[in-house]
């Protein structure tokens, strides 16, 4: 019976990640079409983030891309995901970090963090693209109201946390 | 009659280009090629607006903050920070500062610390005689931030506004030079 209820809980977590907005899936279409190259499958991650979902945020969706050889500038990023957004996204907060010790004008070895936000009634849906010189992530969630609040109060500090939460690994 | 057209085409690129982003002066932009960091918070007016709603009214702090950026066409806010002292020059902080000294703008405060080598200026844009907006430029030997605040704000409001929506915190000196100022130009 317990195992039963887990492949439930699953399936309807895929499904719901399946029906997702198409602004998601519009991000990820726009870098896989740009970079060519496919997002990897996280096996159970809807799963995993019932448990470890971090507090104050729900409606996870994610796609990472390994390998991601491809010459990345911040700027070109920016404008491929803002001409995937409709105009209910809004870009709100950007980080960018050089690595140390590496030539300053080569943007592959910068690390990039965009978020845009989509604001309505007592929502906030946040997309966070990070881009680094192999990797890339695509995270939607939607925040809750203590959340956002932090995001309102400290969006740089946010930001930074998050980028290097995600730049250390 | 082609090569006419094309010609005005790339005389007013930079002018639409600058028009597009006017609230960040386009040379500010260079340093973050040198910058170890980065930071830019932008919340443009439906966003602020969207927040002025969203802030409850029974806390007092947070409806003071709505009551602020209800009205606010942006907030703009570029930090960087540098591996080392000297990854900027003070030629291009003057610069930067000299886009400020337009008809409309007046630097209301200079404060310059030879001890720590921080020095904040602040500039408002006054359009009939009432606040549109305020422009601070925060220098420290390592970092830099410049914050374009858009729209009708008070200066005691400023003080309210700082950290909070990325705005950064100013130091008492530095709000009672403003204070000052702000009265001597009322004067």
């Amino acid at each position: 019976m317990k195992s039963l209820r887990i492949v439930l809980l699953i399936l309807s977590v895929s499904t719901l990640a399946a029906a997702g907005d198409n602004e998601f899936r519009g991000v990820v279409h726009a870098i896989e079409g740009h970079y060519s190259i496919h997002h990897s499958h996280v096996p159970l991650l809807g799963f995993a983030m019932w448990f470890a979902r971090p507090a104050g945020i729900s409606g996870v969706k994610l796609a990472m891309f390994e390998n991601f050889r491809a010459h990345t500038d911040s700027e070109d990023v920016s404008r491929l995901v803002e001409n995937s957004l409709g105009p209910d996204w809004h870009p709100f907060v950007r980080v960018r970090t050089r690595n140390n010790g590496k030539d300053q004008d080569d943007s592959n070895n910068a690390e990039t963090t965009l978020i845009y936000v989509s604001p309505a009634g007592g929502k906030l849906r946040m997309m966070i693209v990070n881009v680094e010189s192999s990797e890339a992530t695509v995270v939607e969630v939607k925040l809750s109201d203590r959340s956002i609040k932090g995001w309102l109060k400290e969006p740089g500090e946010k930001a930074q946390d998050h980028h290097r939460s995600q730049t250390s690994d | 009659m082609q090569k006419k057209w094309l010609w005005i085409l790339l005389l007013a690129s930079p002018l639409l280009a600058g028009a597009q982003d006017a609230q960040i002066p386009p040379d500010i932009q260079k340093l973050s090629a040198r910058a170890k960091e980065t930071v830019e918070v932008t919340m443009d007016g439906p966003m602020l607006r969207w927040a002025s709603k969203f802030l409850s009214a029974d806390d007092p702090d947070e409806e003071r903050a709505a009551k602020l950026v209800a009205n606010l066409t942006g907030i703009y806010v570029r930090s960087f920070e540098f591996d080392k002292e000297g990854a900027y020059t003070s030629a291009e902080v003057d610069e930067l500062r000299s886009q400020f000294h337009s008809p409309g703008w007046s630097r209301v405060v200079g404060v310059r610390s030879a001890a720590e080598g921080d020095n904040v200026d602040i500039f408002f844009k006054l359009e009939n005689d009432k606040m549109a907006g305020i422009v601070i430029i925060a220098a420290e030997p390592k970092e830099l931030t410049f914050v374009n605040i858009v729209g009708p704000l008070e200066l005691d409001q400023l003080a309210d506004l700082g950290g909070e929506f990325g705005v950064p915190k100013l130091d008492r000196k530095t709000l009672k030079h403003a204070e000052k100022a702000e009265k001597g130009e009322q004067k």
